[in-house]
Parts: structure tokens; sequence; C-alpha cells
């Protein structure tokens, strides 16, 4: 029987295959639960989770959810909405002579070269994005009045069609929301329908394209994932949970579901961004706050980078190729994971990735039918994994599988032994995943080197210590629920909404014209969000933050400001961070104010720290076998401790494997592995000189 | 070992080679971003970064505009001609010039640096980017009225910019006085310096890391797999002479045609492009150069087959290309050639794709509509300058199996790479405003699968202003169709200066006007196949949206549709006149 204490966090990450659910105690202790994810109802996957934590904690359900303080689910429910196209259909009202920017879509597509795949449907199509009169200037000044019989018959229209949302983005609203207000009253009228998504409120930022795009989202999206959020929250109160459910949204901060109707599109990140919590809560545990993450699931690895404590927040994203701009955790994702399949293509050239065999068929060592070499397969042909039982009994290994499927794939065409063919498998996806990781840290003008690379999901760990050796990282981290990263992440993750202000502004008029009053009208609506989610003053915090750039370039930096900052203070700090990406300053150059932000957080009090029992004897192998460990040592007889085996203070020689529930670790020689007081693994390069 | 890759020893070692000078080359793009000054290269991306081995061929470009696809050999062996016994470890080399270096044209600058591992010379490390202005007759590197190339800028032999690790002070001050904006110009050579550091940084250490043997043995590993990956693709057409021609519309300074022929020869896995009964060179600045019109050729191969091949100079080595010197694709020197990264290279494209149609129809592609705007350029607020594209009346692509044509994208030379900005962000900007960005009626070329539309523009300029016309497509149909669809719509458009009436627009060279407005129609892309087997829904879908009247979905697809398209509620089943659509179809 495990033992928690009271009061207690629940957070609930449901991915493709599992629903990971962690539990942390007053005491800060950790428990790890998973069960199968039901895709056809999430709810019962949650529901499932919640039945699975309390049987084995000896609770009923009522008291396991009546003792929860904070319960944080993370959800692809939008994304999947998006992605399979299961979204409401849509009525689109813009300004007349711009119906179609949705579809014109600024011609951008990822990959210019290849022109012959065509673009994503568009999810309102012409017919319902009807144009109405009335137009506003770039500083949201009226220049023709907004024709309110028009969208009076556009509301009936849209009626007729059986519209079940409406998006509405109407020209320069970022500078002034009064026509998109008004036409919001009267569509509620003339419509009738329930959810009007308006692009002012949604994502008020200049650009008519992307703004409605992120609008047109999250009209799609919103009865669909609002109405499953509503039914779980009731669900879960059914069942004794006495707080609000808390989503966790892309900018890696969580929100009430009363809250997330406004602007469901900030769930499409929901997952993943929960990343940040456990980026924070490691960085508290370690108090090391450089730290790189590499999350690699079974097709993709996601990378973020935090830098001093904080983690970089982008605008800009594309799910399933629909562009939306939403604060969102900056997340590099390559196909990389533990089902990326390898082969040789018809003029002899080794590949691996970006196609992964997903969870069916899976690798083929999965014996459910693939006959591509995966990473996994790989990894079981080079001892690296064990024949059996995987996954927490999920899936069965099968070894010889693994071996046909390297040898008649990789091997025999490039005329290669098995192994040699499965450890070029291994060294040319992780020279991919040291370009993810050097690519997010370059281009934000970091050295890798002065990092601490944290490896975590299913598969992080098995790469992550040859990865952190090549980059030249300081060390590499894998956190003991590595496994369950983003529900760990959730536990952490402190309320958080976002606001921002289109205004243009040269920096150095800013004594003669404060913004204060822009700024206070933005904390006002932080403040009163936060308080109906139930926050008190002294458990609020705003934080101000200035988007700026030369004048005449078109991309924004966003600096922290505080209201007693002047013009030179914040130029400095601009400067700052303009050198530290750019590599370059324009001395004296003019520089302008593009936005004014405001980051509204209800602080959660830091859970206590776990404390674990010391090692008292030395750590016993379970077993040892011989793996492959690289192109110059060659097969070792390698010792597999037990995860459970190993506690504080425990500081062990490479090459080894740990086994743990959720996950493998697997370090080399000359690396060393030290379980810290959190009771997480610490590896150290013995040969790197500075080692940290 | 594979037979099939060469001097490379190690498979896995090549793959991984391979796989790192991509990266390497892309990561310089990455830095190239991040530290250059002028918006061209984080907003259009116009630059290239590539490593070429010892001998000149580029080995790797995995970042880069189309138009720059495996031109940069020309430029490295151009240092490697020049400079044969004098290039020392801690050199760097600066050059432009089309005839005497290499160049593509005078605005793209080349940053190429040596590396050397072991005292050897073992790759040069480049990178071609456009720069913000480079002397010449008009600010900004484009000058319309020029008839010689002194007229377009300052021109670079190849030169020693960094020797033993210093730069040449004289040199650069020479190149800071050679333009209108010395900062930019500063800042982006800089940026240009520092990304082939990094990036020849890298590949010294893979280099040493392999031995050097070993590692040139993989550089040419990595070309033979190129060649053996586009000789496939080339094996499997049916070998024989394939011909296509295109034309421009004007020189620059009359209206006439001026045709680009090329005769496609395809026989045992290779492929000839010859250029002989191209007409001479021309007055104005849309001739190509030499490196230019390989590098045109280049993009209509690679993309007309598998976006997965690599481009590199292996891939372009089972391609050759003759191109009469003195003719429109390869112009005498002392010609002005800055607009042919885009003009002539449409029409080079279009005539290779137009050959390589015939020879595999299953992958043709149809006519993308050429671009009709230009740049209108005056002061605005507090007196500042600004020169502001007309990009939001971009053209409508061809289209291809599988896929209708965009309906409004960037150059074909950039295969749409470079984006069209959003109108409230140029409100914002300059003194403009916009009436209307929609997408046109009846201007997608007719297809199974039809052509973009393009698109209605109008905009209100609201000061006195300069407006250089150099588009092309206003007087003809540019979209082709292709098997049996049909050209999209040409291009309109018109000025009107405030008080005046509205007036056509002329086709090229400059005109000034008080404040006032430019409208246009944008051409329309080709359709692709008998328009007559588009699916009834995908006609309805059109007709519905306004896309197609009811009068082109009866001439042109053999739809009759009766009713309002626009009336709410309206169905397929309820709007299709059945009997007459399989009456119009039949015949």
């Amino acid at each position: 029987m495990i033992s928690l204490k009271a009061p207690w966090r629940i957070g609930v990450d449901v991915g493709g295959t599992f629903t990971d659910m962690v539990v942390a105690g007053a005491d800060g202790a950790l428990h790890v639960f998973k069960v199968p994810s039901v895709p056809s109802d999430p709810a019962k996957g949650v529901m499932n989770a919640v039945a699975k934590a309390a049987s084995d904690l000896g609770l009923s359900e009522a008291g396991f959810l009546g003792q929860c303080t904070f319960f944080a689910h993370g959800s692809t429910v939008a994304t999947n909405t998006l992605l399979e196209r299961k979204g409401a259909r849509v009525g689109m009202l813009t300004t007349a002579g711009f119906r179609d920017s949705l579809e014109i879509r600024r011609g951008i597509r990822p990959n210019p070269w290849d022109h012959r795949t065509p673009y994503p449907e568009v999810l309102v199509p012409r017919y319902l994005r009807r144009p109405v009169a009335g137009r506003l200037d770039t500083h949201g000044r009226e220049l023709t009045p907004l024709d309110l019989d028009q969208v009076r018959e556009i509301g009936a229209r849209f009626r007729a069609e059986g519209v079940e949302a409406v998006a509405i983005c109407l020209m320069n609203a970022f500078a002034n929301p009064a026509h998109e207000i008004a036409a919001a009253e009267i569509l509620a009228e003339s419509w009738g329908g329930g959810w009007i998504a308006r692009s002012s409120a949604v994502a008020p930022i200049i650009g008519e394209y992307e703004r409605g795009s992120t609008t047109v989202v999250s009209a799609y999206v919103a009865p669909r994932v609002v109405g499953y959020l509503q039914e779980l929250e009731a669900a879960l109160a059914a069942a004794g949970l006495r707080h609000k459910l808390f989503m966790l949204q892309s900018n890696g901060g969580a929100v009430s579901v009363g809250q997330i109707a406004e602007r469901p599109v900030n769930l499409i990140l929901s997952g993943p961004a929960a990343g940040v919590g456990s980026m924070r809560h490691l960085a508290q545990v370690s108090g090391h706050d450089d730290l790189l993450s590499m999350e690699i699931g079974g097709t993709s690895c996601d990378v973020m980078l935090m830098s001093g404590g904080r983690i970089a927040i982008t605008d800009e994203l594309a799910v399933a190729d629909y562009d939306l701009v939403i604060p969102s955790v900056d997340i590099h994702t390559v196909g990389a994971g533990g089902g990326t399949i390898a082969g040789v293509d018809g003029a002899g050239m080794l590949f691996a990735g970006p196609k992964g065999a997903g969870a069916d068929p899976g690798p083929a060592c999965y014996g459910l039918g693939g006959s591509e070499p995966t990473v996994t397969d790989a990894n079981l042909v080079l001892g690296r994994l064990k024949p059996g039982v995987y996954a927490g009994g999920s899936v069965t290994l099968d070894l010889e599988k693994a071996r046909a499927a390297v040898r008649s794939r990789v091997a025999d065409p490039l005329g290669l032994k098995i192994e040699e063919g499965a450890a070029g498998i291994i060294r040319l996806v992780e020279q991919n995943l040291l370009h993810a990781v050097e690519r997010i840290s370059i281009q934000r003008g970091q050295n890798p080197r002065r990092f601490r690379l944290v490896a975590c999901g299913g598969a992080g760990p098995m790469h992550g210590v040859p990865v952190g050796r090549r980059l030249g990282c300081a060390s590499v981290y894998v956190p003991r629920q590595a496994g369950a990263f983003c529900a760990l992440g959730m536990l952490h993750s402190d309320v958080r909404q976002d606001f921002m202000d289109v205004h243009f502004q040269d920096l150095d008029t800013l004594a003669a014209q404060p913004v204060e009053t822009r700024y206070r009208a933005l904390e006002e609506r932080a403040r009163s969000l936060l308080a109906d989610e139930g926050f008190a003053e002294e458990g609020m915090q705003t934080e101000r933050e200035l988007d700026l750039r030369y004048d005449g370039q078109q991309w924004d930096l966003r600096i922290p400001v505080a209201p007693a900052d002047g013009a030179e203070a914040i130029r400095a700090a601009f400067e700052r961070e303009y050198e530290q990406r750019f590599g370059h300053l324009v001395p004296g150059g003019r520089i302008l104010i593009t936005a004014l932000r405001v980051v509204g957080k209800g602080l959660l009090p830091p859970l206590a720290e776990a404390r674990m029992p010391r090692a008292e004897g030395p750590a016993v192998p379970v077993e040892r076998r011989p793996v492959f460990i690289d192109e110059r040592h060659g097969m070792m007889e390698t010792a597999v401790y037990r995860g459970g085996d190993l506690l504080p203070g425990h500081d062990l020689p490479g090459p080894l494997l740990i086994e743990e529930a959720t996950t493998t670790i697997f370090a080399g020689p000359g690396d060393r592995v030290t379980v810290d007081a959190a009771g997480n693994y610490l590896i150290s390069f013995e040969d790197r000189e500075g080692a940290a | 070992m594979s037979a099939k890759t060469g001097n490379a020893a190690d498979p896995v070692l090549l793959a991984l080679t391979q796989n790192r000078l991509d990266h390497i080359s892309q990561q310089m793009g990455h830095v190239m971003v991040r530290t250059a000054r002028s918006p061209i290269f984080s907003q259009a991306h116009d630059f290239t970064c590539f490593i070429a081995g010892p001998d000149g061929r580029v080995t790797a470009q995995a970042d880069g505009i189309p138009i720059h696809s495996g031109g940069g050999g020309f430029a490295a062996r151009a240092i490697l001609r020049d400079f044969a016994d004098d290039i020392a470890d801690g050199d760097v080399f600066l050059l432009n010039d089309p005839w005497a270096a290499g160049g593509n044209h005078l605005p793209d600058w080349v940053i190429a640096r040596p590396v050397f591992v072991g005292g050897r010379l073992v790759s040069l490390v480049c990178n071609r980017a456009h720069q913000s202005d480079i002397g010449g007759g008009a600010a900004g590197t484009y000058n319309p009225e020029a008839t010689e190339v002194w007229q377009e800028g300052v021109r670079l032999p190849v030169l020693k910019l960094v020797e033993a690790g210093k730069v040449r002070r004289d040199l650069w001050k020479l190149l800071l006085l050679n333009t209108r904006t010395p900062d930019l110009l500063e800042g982006d050579l800089g940026a240009m310096l520092g990304s082939t550091k990094i990036g020849g940084e890298q590949v010294a250490s893979l280099v040493e890391e392999l031995g050097v043997e070993e590692a040139l043995g993989y550089f040419d590993g990595i070309l033979s797999h190129a060649a053996g990956r586009m000789g496939a693709a080339l094996a499997e057409l049916p070998d024989g002479v394939y011909e296509g021609e295109e034309r421009s519309d004007n020189d620059c300074f009359e209206l006439r045609d001026i045709w680009v022929r090329a005769k496609v020869t395809i026989a045992g896995g290779r492929a000839t492009v010859d250029f002989t009964g191209t007409d001479p060179q021309i007055r104005g600045f849309k001739n190509s150069t030499l490196a230019n019109t390989h590098s045109a050729v280049y993009t209509a191969f690679a993309s007309f087959f598998d976006p997965a091949i690599p481009r590199n100079e292996g891939t372009f080595s089972v391609i050759d290309i003759v191109a009469p010197e003195g003719s429109l694709v390869n112009a005498r020197e002392g010609a002005p050639t800055t607009m042919d990264t885009v003009f002539v290279a449409h029409e080079i494209i279009h005539a290779v794709w137009k050959a390589l149609n015939q020879a595999a129809p299953e992958r043709a592609a149809a006519g993308w509509a050429k671009n009709i705007f230009g740049v209108t350029s005056g002061h605005g607020g507090e007196g500042r300058p600004y020169v502001f594209y007309h990009g939001l009346a971009a053209a409508g692509a061809g289209a291809v199996e599988g896929r209708d044509g965009f309906n409004q994208i960037g150059h074909l030379c950039t295969l749409g790479g470079l984006t069209i900005s959003n109108a409230e962000t140029y409100e914002r900007l300059y003194p403009v405003h916009f009436r209307r960005q929609e997408l046109r009626n009846d201007g997608g070329g007719a297809g199974r699968w039809r052509g973009g539309t393009g698109a209605h523009y109008d905009v209100e300029i609201k000061t006195p202003a300069l407006y250089s016309f150099r588009g092309e497509g206003l007087r003809y149909e540019t979209g082709f169709g292709i098997k049996g669809g049909a050209y999209g719509a040409a291009g309109e458009m018109h000025v009107q200066e405030e008080g005046a009436a509205l007036e056509l627009a002329p086709k090229f060279g400059l005109k000034r006007m008080g404040a006032g407005r430019l409208t246009a129609s944008s051409p329309g892309g080709g359709g692709w196949g008998d328009p007559k087997t588009r699916p009834l829904e995908a006609v309805w879908r059109d007709w519905r949206d306004g896309l197609v009247s009811t009068e082109a979905a009866r001439k042109s697809y053999g739809v009759a549709f009766v009713g309002d398209p626009d009336d709410p509620g309206s169905t397929f089943a309820g709007s299709l006149d059945a009997a007459e659509t399989a009456r119009l179809r039949a015949s």
C-alpha cells in the first residue's frame, strides 16, 4: 500500500497511447499511474486513471478526488479536432474587399520545393465567408461605419446555412474592437447560435491572415472542446472533486474550463507545453536553471530551452499547416522517436525518419505486422532493450523480428552485419537529435555547452547521454518520472493568462506620452480573471512586457519591463537581448514599441520537496548482459539496474542500463551516474574538462 | 561497401557526413538570419549557404532560395581558377560579377571561405546573398532603365577580402563607398563572414574527425549518390527529344515577343538542355547570365521530380546545358541582367517544364502566371523614404495532378518561398490604404485540376510617388494549361492620379504621379487536364464560391447550373441541371 499525504495535486496528460497521471502528496512524494488512452472517449481515459490511482492508493474515488486541491489536465482534444477535421461548421464575417485572406494564406508553404502537396482544406468555404461594409484605419479610426443591416442579413444567412460557430475578423480590429463587438451583438440575435469568436478577443495582433486563421480555428474547435471539458468537469465533480478543473494551455500555464471557453484555440499545445512546469520543477530541485530538454516519444522529439530560468514564448505556430498566433511555449519538434523508420534509398543512402511506424503496426519487434526497422528495433538488436515484456506489459518485444527487419531493409542493402546496420540507425537518429538541440540553441545565440540536457519521454533517456556528450553539454539529467514528463509538469503550472495591446510608439517619447493607463487596463483585466479563478491579491502576479523593434525591421523582441523603467533602461534591456540574439547592435538606432503585453499569473504554492531515503548499501545490478556501446567500444558486458533499487547517494560508473517503469537509461564508459537528493539521475562525463 | 556511392568506404559514415553537411549549411542560414541587418534576409530569405568541395563542386546546399540552386559552383570554380596557388588558411573571397567571377547577377554577392585541414584545401564554405544597395542607376539594386551592366552597380571580380585572417581595410572602404546604404552593407557582409566562419569551423572539425582522404571520399560519395538519384529519375522517362518554349512580352523599352527555346534530350538517364534557337539578348535588364540559366534549369528539374532528391551539384551533373553566347540565356559581358532571377528565370523554367511535361505527362506541371506587379516609392510620414512592393497583387499558380493551383503565390523562381504581406501590416508601414484583395472570378485556367485564380487588387497611395513597372503577364495569358487544361486569364492593371480618370498602366518603365491609386486583376495559373472531367461537385463548389461563373461552368466545364449561386441554402442537387450537363459533357 502506498501512503499519500493530504492534501494532494493531480496532473493528467492524455496522450495518443497512454494516459499518464502524476499525484504529488503534501510531502512532495510523487506517484505515477499509467492507463491506456481511450481515443474515442478521452474523458473515459481520465476517469480510468482516477479509478486506477484511487484503487492503488487504497482510497475510494470520492476520497481520492475530495482531498485534491489542484487538478490539472492536458488534452489533445483541440489538436485532434483540427487534425481529424471534426470541428464545427463555421461562418466567418470579414470586411468587404478582404473576404479571401483566410484562403490566400499569404502564399505561405512550409517547403517550397514540395509544390505538389495541396494546402489543407480551408476551414470556412468562401460562400460562408461573408463580407460586410465598414472600415477602420490602421489606428482604429472609423473610415466607414459598419453596415448593421448587412450584419443582420448575414446572421440570417448563417442560420439558414446551419452554421454552428462564427468567427469575426474585421480589418484593423486589433486597433479598435468596436466594429467586431457591435457585429457580435447583432449576430447573437440574428444568427442565434452560441459560439462567437471575435478576433479582437482571441488574438488581437496586427495581420488579418494570422488573426483570422487563429480566430477561425478557435471557433472551429470550440463546440467540441468546450463540450468535452464541461462533461469531464461535471463527471469529476460528481465523483468527488471539490475544486475547478484546470486545463494546460499552449503558454505553459493553467486556466479553468470556464475561462478557456472564449479562446479554446489556446489548448492547441495543451500536452507538450506542460513540460515548462517540469523544467521549472527540475530547475528548483537541482539548483540549475540553464536547461535544454529533449522529450522523445514514439514518433517525435520535442526540444525546449530554459535560460536563466526563463522559457521562451513564441507567437507563431502551425498545427497541421493551419497558422496560429497564440502565446506558446517555443518547442522545436523533429521526427525522431522510438518508432522512427530507417531504410536505404534507391541510390544506396541510409536514412532514418522523418516517417514513423506509429502505434500500429509500430516497430517490427512489436510483432503487429510492422516490417520496417525502427529505432526501437535497433536498440533491441544492440542489447539496449531486452526482449520480452515492455512498456508495462502493453507489448512484447521479439528480437528475431527486429533482426530480420534490420537485416533485410538496412544491413543487407548496405553490405553490413546486422549489428552494424542497427548501430548505423542509432548513430543517424542521434545525429538528428543533436542537430535539433543545436538548432534551438544556435538560433537564440546560446552555446549548448553551458546547458544541462534533460532527457525525458519514454525514449529520451536511452539517447540523452550520447547526445549530451557529443553536444558538449555540462551534464545530462534524467528525472525519475521521465516517462510522465508532461503530467509531472502540470503539478507545477501556475494559472496564466496573456493579454496584449497593439500600440506603436517611438520608445524615446515614452516620458512625454506614458503608457501607464494602457498597462493598467490590461492588468485590470488580468486581475479580474484571476479573482474569478479564486486567487486572492497576494496570490496574483502581473508581469509587463514590451514588444520592441528597431524601426524598419519587421520582427519584435519581447522585453520584460518594470513600471518604473524609463526609456533609457528599456533601451538598455532591448540592446542586451538584441545583441545576444543577433550578434550586433544599431547604436543609437530608433526603437519602436509595437505592443504592450501583460502576463497575469495565479501562483500555486510550491510543492514540498520530496525526501527519499539515502542509499545505505551499494547498488546491485539485476543482471549483466552484452550491450553495443558505440563504434569505438563495440559490445561490452554491461550492468543492468532496476530503478527502484537506486537511491540518493548511489554513484555508478558506466557502461550501464537502468530500467525504470516507463523508460530505460543508457550510459557508456566514462559516464558517471549519480542519484541526487530528489531521486533523479545526474550523468556527468568524467573525461570532460570542467564537467559540472 | 556499396558500388553505387563511389569512394565512400562506410555507408553509415556516408549518411552521417551528408546529414552533417546539410545541417551545417542550414545552421549557417540560421546564423545569417540571426545576424544580418537588412530585412531581405529574415523576411524574404534571399540568400543561400552552400558548401563546395576542393574542386568547386557544390556538395551541400540544404538552405536557400530555389533560383540559387547549384549555381554556386560557378563562383567556387572562379575562385579556384583565379587564385589557384594563392589560397591560404585565413583568406576569405568576395565576388559578384557574372562574367569575371561566376556571379548570377550583380546584387547577389558571394562570400567564400576556404577550409584547410592538415595543410590541404578541403572545402569552400560559401554564402550568396542579395545586398540592399550596390550603387548603380537606381536605389535598391533594380534599375529598370539600365541598358548596360555599369548602370546596375559595382562589378567585383574575385577579391581577397580577408587575407591571412585580416580584413583588407582598403577594399572594405571601397565597397562601402559604392553603396547608398553602407550601414546595411557592412552589417550584412559581417553576417556573411560570421556564417561562413561557423560553417568553416564545423566542416573542418568534420573533416578532421573523418581524416582528409576519407572525408574527400565521402564528399564524392555524396555527389555520386545524388547523381544516382536524379539519374534514376531521368532513366524512368522515355528517351527522346522534347521541346518547350516561352516568351517574354517586352524588352523593357518596347513591346515585343522574346523567346526562350529549350530542346531537352533524354537519353540513358541523362538530360541535355539545348537553348539554341533562343532569341538574342535584349536592351533591358531581363537578360540571363550563365550561372542564373543553370540555376533556373536546375530549379525546373528539381521541382519536377521528387523533392526528396538532394539538390547538390551531383544531382545536376547528369544534366548538360548548352546556352549560346549572346542569347537571352547567356548574355555577353556588359549586358544588364539584374532582373534575370525573376524574368528570364520564369521563362526558362516554363520552357523546360513544357519539355519535361511531354516526357512524363503524369508529373506534368501547368504554368504559373507571371507576376505583373512592380514597386512604388515615395516619401511618407516625416518625409521618410519608402519602397512599397505591390505583392498583394500576386498571381495564381498552375495546377498539377492532385491539387488546384495556389490562388495567389510568390514568384515561380522562389517556388512561392517569397510570401505575401498582410494588408494591415502595409497600412501601418506605408502611406497606403487597401480597398481590395480578393480572388478573381473566372481567373484560373479551367481543368480537371483548376489553375490558381489570381486576385482583384485595389490600393490608394496617399503621397506623390514614383511607380516602377517591370512585371509581365499583362499582354498575354502566362499560366499555360496542360493535358487539355486551359490558360489562366491575363492580368490587367490601371493607375489613377487623384482627380483624374483611371488609365491603363504602362507595361514597363517608370511613371511619376501625385497621390493616386493602382488597381489590378492579377493573372491566373494554368489548368491541368480536360475541364470536362472535373468532378461535378468540384465545379459546383467553385460556382457556389463565386470563382467560376455560370457561363464559364457551362462553356469550359460543360456543367449547367440553375439559380443564383449566392442563394443561402443552395445545394448541389438543387443547382445542377443534370440532363443539360450530360448533354454538354457528351458533346
